[in-house]
């Protein structure tokens, strides 16, 4: 007995060599139980049997196979962003409407004040340098991130393999920092009174570092933010791009070089064209990322430092919403988040499919 | 679409099993048992004390258990806001008295004002009640205070010429000349994030945190009295203090024990936190208990100074699945024997027929002078917000800095009153 399946295929294709066939698919599909309509054919005796439309029974796994199956695989992954991600969006976005505090929190009735929220946010100076900080913030570490871990990649396929496989077990190893401990950790390096960074400049550069605040002044809490950020970020664009470079195929490196182009030139014009989707995506992913740091600034302001001047979108919505209970006015700063992200990856996503066909 | 409603109905119907499940679990019958949650906050609490609460409870209510978890008083508010809102809420949690008014004003705590006298009425602190309470309803009571006190290495004052200090610009004098004679330490080690410290500045000055006025709150930071405070605040930070502009007060008595520390303003308890064994998890000097002196902060015109009243407050949640259970283990907390333990580890109990279990040595003394002349934040339910924004730590950093008092009081204040009246 053949499959269903290609029963289902065989109607007209076996129908114009013998109408037997096609008189036996359309008895096995009528015991099914399915009215189908059967044409007249010019062929004498022979029925033709269209293919059944929305039918369940014999249609249904060839029309999977060819139509739904991708849509029905997306439904648990769907239903899980929904439950965890849509839900939560939906909530926020009618709590950013409301005029939400602790005593709502714990079941007072919440007015809707509608624009309110977004108003003051919008007339706030205070948010706008922060959005304005934390723009400049992650642009400035995106950079340092695609830079270094692109170099570090480059490095990696340089190496020997012993090498390379400490310099992988290290950069794992940083990767695998959670960021609270990673912070906790190079804040104790950079302590005001018992730091490691104040000791050894102090007694082995002559400088006057004892007692150093470094994180007092913005500038200088910025730095060894972005030391913690940049340094834990590295690792991924490193692995990402080394993943890359292992398939830049080596004839076309080797034309190139003994066509005399220069190290630099190499990697411009034929490994970038190359990993072009690859960097794209670790870089919509790293300008995220950092646009959203939190945990790194949250903990580091703990340590030391003034919140009002290095606050980035992430810490503030917290102070606003959980610090400040003022969980409506929170809640418009953090739509306005997820739509400024929204923003930069569909363009940038946008920019992926445009000028990759693939 | 059969296949579809029937799913639906499935669905349905195991929603409306698992409402009825939890349904059931939050009703409380007489003779119930479970496991009651308690939020200690910080190590303040002695071990023998949470001891003495499990062990008496799970045998007054065979069956139960009390399991006491301890949490930080960095970020309490946050929280206890996302904790006692949520359904898997600790049933009994201690708070910061200037925090209380947060959750009681927000329904977040059980209603014990059928119980204020079974947990001991008037004998309760009560300033620590008033905390507790909010539009005539009783909803936390007091756990215990802790007075500051000033700590100082006997030696080192000795060896300045100097005396235990009568008034408030003898105590400034004294932390520039030990700082002056002892360079690279810290004649009063000064945190800049330690903001509590400031107040009895402010206070002895005649300025003020806030005051309530027409309906309104108006900070008082800038107001011409609190400025004068400020500006000895910042003569001593910048002056007498090689602490981090920017840290927090915790651990003070790593600086003490190194010998870098040579006096310090703290809660009573940090005592013991000094006097700590090598091999505790965070160790002291024991050796430096004969060379530990203590006062209480002395006053602009003598006596004691007016000093930030600070303690918890202990409360049920609203949303406690025990509620019955969880006020049996309150009665434990505030009864005699347990509230003892805390007198005699140097904490100020709850009650006020037990002040004599502080003992009588100087720091009981210190004590009992500086919680006799204490004062509270102001009381609003906002007032927690304030602190948990940070903008007062913020503030006095800057100060400790060395920043423009006028300027950066003018902008504290304003960021208060938007607070406090938003």
């Amino acid at each position: 007995m053949a499959e269903p399946s290609i029963l289902f295929q065989l109607p007209i294709a076996l129908g114009k060599v013998s109408g037997h066939t096609a008189i036996v698919t359309g008895a096995v599909m009528t015991t099914i139980g399915t009215t189908i309509d059967v044409a007249p054919s010019g062929i004498d005796g022979e029925r033709l049997v269209a293919p059944s439309r929305g039918t369940p029974a014999g249609g249904r796994k060839g029309v999977l196979k060819g139509g739904f199956t991708p849509y029905v695989l997306l439904i648990p992954a769907t239903a899980i962003l929904l439950v965890l991600v849509g839900w939560p969006l939906i909530q926020l976005l009618i709590m950013s409407f409301q005029e939400y505090g602790r005593a709502q929190v714990f079941g007072a009735p919440a007015p809707f004040v509608w624009f309110d929220n977004y108003v003051k946010v919008l007339t706030d100076r205070q948010f706008w340098q922060v959005l304005f900080r934390s723009f400049a913030f992650a642009t400035v570490n995106v950079a340092l991130t695609m830079v270094l871990g692109t170099l570090v990649a480059l490095l990696m396929t340089a190496l020997t393999k012993t090498f390379r496989l400490v310099l992988s077990v290290g950069l794992l190893l940083a990767w695998a920092m959670p960021p609270l401990t990673a912070t906790v950790v190079w804040g104790w390096m950079f302590d005001t009174a018992y730091g490691v960074v104040n000791f050894v400049l102090t007694n082995f550069f002559g400088l006057d570092y004892q007692g150093h605040s470094w994180l007092i002044e913005p500038l200088s809490f910025f730095t060894v933010l972005t030391l913690i950020v940049v340094w834990g970020a590295i690792p991924f664009v490193a692995f990402t791009v080394y993943a890359g470079l292992t398939q830049v195929p080596d004839e076309i490196m080797e034309a190139a070089q003994l066509d005399g182009a220069s190290g630099s030139q190499r990697f411009r014009l034929i490994v970038f064209p190359y990993l072009r989707s690859i960097f794209l995506v670790v870089f919509i992913l790293q300008v995220i990322w950092d646009l959203k740091v939190f945990t790194q600034v949250f903990a580091l302001q703990g340590i030391g430092g003034i919140r009002d001047q290095t606050s980035t979108l992430g810490v503030y919505i917290v102070q606003v919403g959980l610090g400040s209970g003022e969980y409506g006015l929170a809640g418009a700063i953090a739509v306005l988040t997820v739509i400024i992200m929204m923003a930069i990856s569909i363009y940038w996503v946008r920019q992926t499919l445009k000028e990759d066909p693939l | 679409m059969r296949k579809l409603s029937i799913a639906a109905l499935g669905v349905a119907a195991s929603l409306a099993l698992a409402g009825c499940a939890a349904g059931g679990d939050t009703g409380g019958g007489e003779a119930e048992t479970g496991d009651i949650r308690v939020w200690l906050v910080g190590t303040d609490t002695p071990q023998a004390a949470r001891d003495y609460l499990k062990e008496t409870f799970e045998e007054e209510n065979p069956g139960s258990t009390l399991t006491i978890e301890e949490q930080a008083w960095g970020g309490l508010v946050d929280l206890l806001t996302t904790n006692l809102s949520g359904s898997d809420s600790p049933d009994v949690v201690e708070v910061g008295n200037t925090q209380a008014a947060a959750f009681t004003s927000s329904g977040a705590f059980l209603d014990l004002t059928d119980d204020y006298e079974a947990l001991g009425g008037d004998d309760l602190l009560p300033g620590f009640v008033e905390a507790g309470s909010y539009d005539g309803h009783f909803y936390a009571a007091p756990l215990y205070s802790g007075a500051r006190l000033v700590f100082f290495k006997k030696d080192a004052l000795a060896a300045a010429g100097l005396e235990v200090p009568t008034t408030l610009d003898e105590y400034i004098s004294n932390a520039e000349a030990l700082a002056s004679a002892n360079p690279g330490k810290s004649g009063l080690w000064w945190p800049g994030q330690d903001w509590y410290n400031a107040l009895p500045y402010l206070w002895e000055n005649g300025g003020d945190i806030a005051t309530f006025e027409d309906g309104e709150w108006k900070a008082q930071f800038s107001s011409d009295g609190s400025i004068a405070g400020l500006e000895q605040v910042q003569q001593v930070m910048t002056n007498a203090s090689l602490a981090p502009k920017d840290a927090n007060e915790t651990n003070p008595q790593v600086g003490f024990c190194e010998g870098t520390t040579l006096q310090l303003s703290a809660p009573s308890w940090v005592k013991w936190s000094i006097l700590a064994p090598l091999d505790a998890e965070a160790p002291g000097c024991p050796d430096q208990e004969a060379n530990l002196g203590v006062y209480a902060l002395p006053g602009m015109d003598g006596g004691a100074a007016q000093v930030f009243a600070g303690g918890s407050n202990i409360a049920v949640s609203a949303k406690s699945a025990h509620p019955e259970l969880a006020k049996k283990a309150l009665a434990i907390i505030l009864s005699d024997e347990f509230q003892t333990i805390y007198g005699e580890n140097g904490l100020v109990p709850a009650k006020l027929s037990l002040a004599d279990t502080l003992g009588t040595d100087e720091v009981a003394q210190a004590i009992a002078q500086a919680a006799g002349n204490a004062r509270l934040t102001p009381a609003s339910p906002k007032w927690a917000d304030v602190e948990a924004s940070g903008v007062l730590t913020d503030f006095f950093v800057q100060i400790a800095q060395g920043g423009d008092v006028k300027e950066l009081a003018a902008g504290l204040d304003e960021r208060i009153n938007e607070i406090l009246n938003g």
